[in-house]
C-alpha cells in the first residue's frame, strides 16, 4: 500500500477509535503553546513505514495503540502483599484510594511453592515477601470488599497458578461476580523460574501441561484474563543485560506458542492473551529501545513465523518494574531519582502497565511512606511531564533507532542458538540461559568492584555514618496465627469432600484432561494450596534444579 | 596461602534470589579458596548436614526473603549440635541493619549487605580462618610504607635518555649526581609527588651494569618511603625477608637506603628509603 494511503486510512481509523475511546484533552499544548500532536515522524517523505509501521499497528514499533497515552495513562500498578490476607487487603484499599488503578499481589513463598503455612519447609517464611494464603478462606480475606468486575488484578504466582486462579475466580462467583467479567493476570511463568527466579514445583514437562491447561481454560470461561505474563523481570535481575533479557523472554514466550500448538490450540484462541512483563534498568535510552524491539520482533513472529491473523495475536503487551538490583542499601533516598529515570524509560517505551518500586528495597519491605512516593513518581511523571501527550516521542532519533534495531539483532542470534538447542526448554534443561545470565552478572560485578561502573553512594560518592531509616516489620507471630487459622479450617471443612476432590484430582492428573475445573471444585471444597500441590508432586514429580 | 579454604555457600529457605549466593561462589574461588554451592531450597539440617559431611572451614548463608532471623539462628543450633561449633558462618542478603546485632549474638561472625566488595567478603573469611586455626603470621604488625618514593630505571647512558623525559615528556631535572656506595650516576625527574631515578653505571662491577648486561636497560627498582629505617629493616628481617642490605646505606640526595632481596618479594626489587626532612619541610 502507498505510504499516504496507509497514513491516511490510519488517522480515519483513529478518529473511529476515538469516538469510543476519546483523548485525555481536546488539545494538548507545551507551557508556550506549542501545539503538541498525536504523532511526528510521518510528514517526513523518508519516514522508515516497514520498520516503524504506525502506532498500533503491525509491527507496533510505535506503541500498541493508536493514541497511547493520549486516551489513557499506563496503568499504575505496584506490587504489594505481606502478613496476613487481611493486613494486605487493607494496604490495597490503601493504594486504591490512593488512585492506583490496578491491583498486584504478591504472595509469600510457602504459597508460591505450594506448601501450607505449617509445613517444615515453610518455616520462617509465612507472610515474609508476600501474602500467605492456604485456603479460599484466606483469598476471600485479601479480596473483601474490592469489586473484582472493575479491578484489574495481577497476581505473582507462577507453578501453583492454577489453583490461586481457581481461588480468584471462586471468590468472584462468591461476590456475584461471573468469571467472564474478570480481568488481571497470572504470571504462570515457569521458564524463567527455573532460569532465574526459583519458585518452581514440577519438572518442565508436566508445568508445561499445567499452563497450557490454563490457557485452554480460559479460552472459554475467563476471556479477558491474561493467562500468563512472560517474564523479562527476573532475567534481568538474576544479572542478564538488556539484549539477553529480550532475547530470553521472547524464546520462552515461543515456547509457550509451541506448547498450546502442540496442545491443539488455535493461535489465535490464545495469544491475544499472552502478556509480557520487562524491567526497567538504568541506561536509559537502551531501555527505551528494548520496550520498542520487543513490540517488533513478537509481531514479526506472530505474523510471520506462526501465521497469526488476528492482529491482537501480534500484539505485545507488557508490563514494567524498575530494577530492584539497581537500587543501593546506601543512601536509599538515591534509589527515588533511580526509580524515576527507569520509569520514563518504561513510559517513552510504550508500557501498558507500571510498577515504581520503594526506595527502601534493597533494606527490608518498603514502609508506606515509601510505597506512596514510588506511586507519587508515577503521577508525577504522568500529570506533570507532558511525556504522555506525543505517542512514541523518541521514534525519528537515530540513536534510539540504532540501538532497537540492535538490540533486536543481538537477541535475534540468542534466539537463534536456542532454537538450535531445541527452543527453550531443552535450553532451560542444559543450563544454558543460567550460564550466559551469571557470566554477565559476575563481570558487573567485577566492573564496580573496580570502579569501571560507577554506583553513586555505593563505590563512589559514599558517605560515613548513614542514618539508619525506618523500616517495615512483619508480624513474626504471624507465622503461628496463620497455622492456627489453617489448623481451624481443616477443623470444620467436610473431610470426605476434601479426600474425593483431592482423588479425582489425582485421576485426572494421571489423564491429559484439562485440570482447571477439577481445581476450581477443590479449591471450592476448601482444599489447601498445599494439598492439591501435594497430589501433583505425587503425581508429576519435583525439579530439582540443572 | 597457607592452606585452602573451604566453604559452603548455602540458601537456606525457599528464597529464589541467588545471584548474590552465585556471585560470592565464583568471588571466593578465584581468590583461591574451594567453594561448594548447596542450590535453593536447602533446610538447616541439610545445610549442618553438608557443612559437617563436607569438612568446610566456613559457611556463607544467604537469604533475601526475610527468613534470616529463624533460619540463620537454627543453622547455628545445628552446628553446635554435630559439635560443628568451629566452622566460621557468615550470612548476607537483604538483611535490616536492626536484626544484624540479634544474629550476631547467635554466632553468625558477620553479615554483608549489599553493595559489599566480594574481596572484602573473601578476606574475612580468610582472617576469621586464619585466626581460628591459630595461623598469625599474615598478620600485618609493622609501619607500612608512606608513599612511593622514586622509581629507579636503568639505562645505558644518562645523556641519551634525559632529552626524552626532558624535551619528550616535558618533566623537570631536577639533579645529577654520583653515588659512589652503588657505583652509579643518577638523575632525578620530578613527577607529581614522585621521582623517576634514571641509573648509569660508573665502572662494570656496578649492580646496574649487571642488570643491564642480564636484562637490558628498563625499570630498574621501587623506592619506598618509609621512616626509622633501621627499624623497617628489622622488621622485614623478622618477617623472613631476606634483605640485601641489613643495615641502611647512604643513597641519593642524602637520603638512607636499603635494598630488599628479589627473591623474597616475589621479583621485585624493592628500596627502602629514608629521606632527612628537608628544611622547607622541617618548618
Amino acid at each position: 500500500m502507498d505510504k499516504q494511503q496507509r497514513i491516511k486510512e490510519w488517522q480515519e481509523k483513529t478518529a473511529q477509535s476515538m469516538n469510543r475511546f476519546p483523548e485525555r484533552k481536546e488539545r494538548f499544548h507545551t507551557s508556550s503553546d506549542i501545539e503538541v500532536e498525536r504523532l511526528y515522524g510521518t510528514e517526513d517523505e523518508h519516514y522508515p513505514m516497514e520498520s516503524l509501521g504506525l502506532p498500533g499497528e503491525y509491527p507496533y514499533t510505535r506503541g500498541s495503540q493508536s493514541t497511547m497515552y493520549r486516551a489513557r495513562f499506563w496503568t499504575m500498578r505496584q506490587y504489594a502483599g505481606f502478613g496476613s490476607a487481611e493486613e494486605t487487603n487493607k494496604r490495597f484499599r490503601y493504594l486504591l484510594d490512593q488512585g492506583q488503578t490496578g491491583l498486584s499481589v504478591a504472595f509469600d513463598l510457602p504459597t508460591q511453592i505450594g506448601y501450607d503455612s505449617d509445613h517444615s519447609m515453610s518455616r520462617g517464611e509465612v507472610g515474609k515477601v508476600g501474602v500467605a494464603i492456604d485456603s479460599i478462606e484466606d483469598m476471600e480475606a485479601l479480596l473483601k470488599d474490592i469489586p473484582l468486575d472493575k479491578v484489574s488484578t495481577s497476581m505473582t504466582i507462577n507453578a501453583p497458578a492454577s489453583v490461586l486462579l481457581a481461588m480468584y475466580i471462586a471468590v468472584a462467583e462468591k461476590q456475584g461476580v461471573a468469571p467472564e467479567k474478570l480481568s488481571g493476570t497470572i504470571q504462570n511463568d515457569i521458564l524463567k523460574e527455573y532460569i532465574a527466579r526459583g519458585t518452581y514445583i514440577f519438572p518442565p514437562k508436566p508445568s508445561m501441561r499445567l499452563i497450557t491447561d490454563i490457557f485452554g481454560y480460559c479460552q472459554e470461561f475467563v476471556p479477558k484474563w491474561n493467562t500468563i505474563s512472560i517474564s523479562g523481570y527476573h532475567i534481568r535481575e538474576a544479572g542478564a543485560n538488556a539484549a539477553q533479557e529480550l532475547a530470553f523472554t521472547i524464546a520462552n514466550g515461543l515456547a509457550y506458542v509451541d506448547a498450546a500448538i502442540e496442545a491443539g490450540l488455535h493461535i489465535d484462541d490464545f495469544a491475544p492473551r499472552l502478556a509480557f512483563f520487562f524491567n526497567a534498568h538504568n541506561q536509559f535510552f537502551e531501555e527505551v529501545a528494548k520496550f520498542r524491539a520487543a513490540r517488533r520482533m513478537w509481531a514479526k513472529l506472530m505474523k510471520e513465523h506462526y501465521g497469526a491473523k488476528n492482529p491482537k495475536s501480534w500484539q505485545l503487551r507488557f508490563h514494567t518494574q524498575t530494577g530492584g538490583s539497581t537500587l543501593t542499601a546506601q543512601q536509599p533516598d538515591n534509589n527515588i531519582v533511580r526509580v524515576t529515570t527507569q520509569a520514563l524509560s518504561a513510559v517513552l517505551g510504550g508500557t501498558q502497565s507500571l510498577h515504581t518500586n520503594s526506595r527502601d528495597e534493597a533494606l527490608a519491605l518498603p514502609t508506606e511512606d515509601s510505597a506512596r512516593i514510588a506511586l507519587r513518581t508515577q503521577q508525577i511523571l504522568a500529570h506533570e511531564t507532558g511525556v504522555a501527550d506525543t505517542v512514541d516521542p523518541l521514534a525519528g532519533s537515530y540513536y534510539v533507532e540504532h540501538l532497537t534495531d540492535e538490540l533486536e539483532r543481538k537477541a535475534n542470534e540468542y534466539i537463534e542458538k536456542i532454537n538450535q538447542m531445541g527452543g527453550a526448554v531443552a535450553a532451560v534443561e542444559q543450563g544454558y540461559m543460567q550460564r550466559e545470565i551469571h557470566h554477565t552478572s559476575y563481570e558487573t560485578q567485577k566492573k564496580i568492584e573496580s570502579g569501571q561502573e560507577i554506583i553513586v553512594g555505593m563505590n563512589k560518592f559514599s558517605i560515613e555514618n548513614e542514618p539508619q531509616p525506618e523500616l517495615l516489620r512483619v508480624d513474626p507471630t504471624l507465622g503461628e496465627k496463620q497455622k492456627e487459622k489453617l489448623q481451624a479450617l481443616k477443623a470444620k471443612r467436610d473431610q470426605n469432600r476434601v479426600s474425593a476432590q483431592l482423588e479425582s484430582l489425582r485421576a485426572a492428573a494421571k489423564g491429559d484432561d484439562n485440570l482447571m475445573p477439577i481445581i476450581v471444585e477443590c479449591v471450592k471444597s476448601y482444599c489447601t494450596i498445599g494439598e492439591i500441590c501435594g497430589v501433583l508432586r505425587e503425581e508429576f514429580g519435583e525439579y530439582t534444579g540443572v | 596461602m597457607k592452606k585452602t579454604i573451604r566453604v559452603l555457600i548455602a540458601k537456606p529457605g525457599l528464597d529464589g534470589h541467588d545471584r548474590g549466593a552465585l556471585v560470592v561462589s565464583q568471588a571466593l574461588r578465584d581468590y583461591g579458596m574451594e567453594v561448594i554451592y548447596t542450590g535453593l531450597r536447602q533446610t538447616p539440617e541439610q545445610i549442618a548436614a553438608a557443612a559437617v559431611q563436607e569438612d568446610v572451614d566456613a559457611i556463607g548463608l544467604s537469604c533475601l526473603s526475610g527468613a534470616h532471623n529463624e533460619l540463620f539462628p537454627e543453622v547455628m543450633r545445628l552446628l553446635h549440635e554435630k559439635g560443628a561449633d568451629d566452622i566460621i558462618v557468615v550470612g548476607g542478603g537483604v538483611i535490616p541493619w536492626e536484626d544484624i546485632p540479634f544474629l550476631e549474638s547467635k554466632g553468625i561472625q558477620k553479615v554483608f549487605t549489599p553493595g559489599t566488595p566480594t574481596i572484602e567478603t573473601a578476606k574475612f573469611i580468610e582472617q576469621a580462618v586464619y585466626k581460628r586455626d591459630g595461623i598469625t603470621e599474615e598478620v600485618f604488625s609493622g609501619v607500612a610504607p608512606e608513599r612511593i618514593d622514586h622509581i629507579g630505571i636503568a639505562v645505558k647512558s644518562l645523556d641519551e635518555a634525559l632529552p626524552f623525559y626532558v624535551n619528550v615528556l616535558g618533566l623537570t631535572l631536577e639533579a645529577i649526581e654520583e653515588v659512589p656506595s652503588q657505583k652509579v650516576k643518577v638523575a632525578f625527574i620530578k613527577i607529581g609527588e614522585t621521582r623517576l631515578e634514571l641509573l648509569e653505571a660508573l665502572t662494570a662491577e656496578s649492580p646496574v651494569a649487571q642488570f643491564i648486561e642480564k636484562r637490558g636497560q628498563g625499570v630498574h627498582h621501587v623506592a619506598l618511603g618509609v621512616t626509622n629505617i633501621q627499624d623497617r629493616i628489622d622488621e622485614m628481617k623478622a618477617n623472613g625477608i631476606k634483605m640485601i642490605h641489613d643495615a641502611a646505606v647512604p643513597g641519593a640526595g642524602g637520603a638512607s637506603v636499603a635494598f630488599m632481596h628479589p627473591s623474597s618479594t616475589h621479583k621485585v626489587l624493592f628500596e627502602l628509603c629514608e629521606k632527612t626532612k628537608s628544611k622547607e619541610e622541617a618548618k
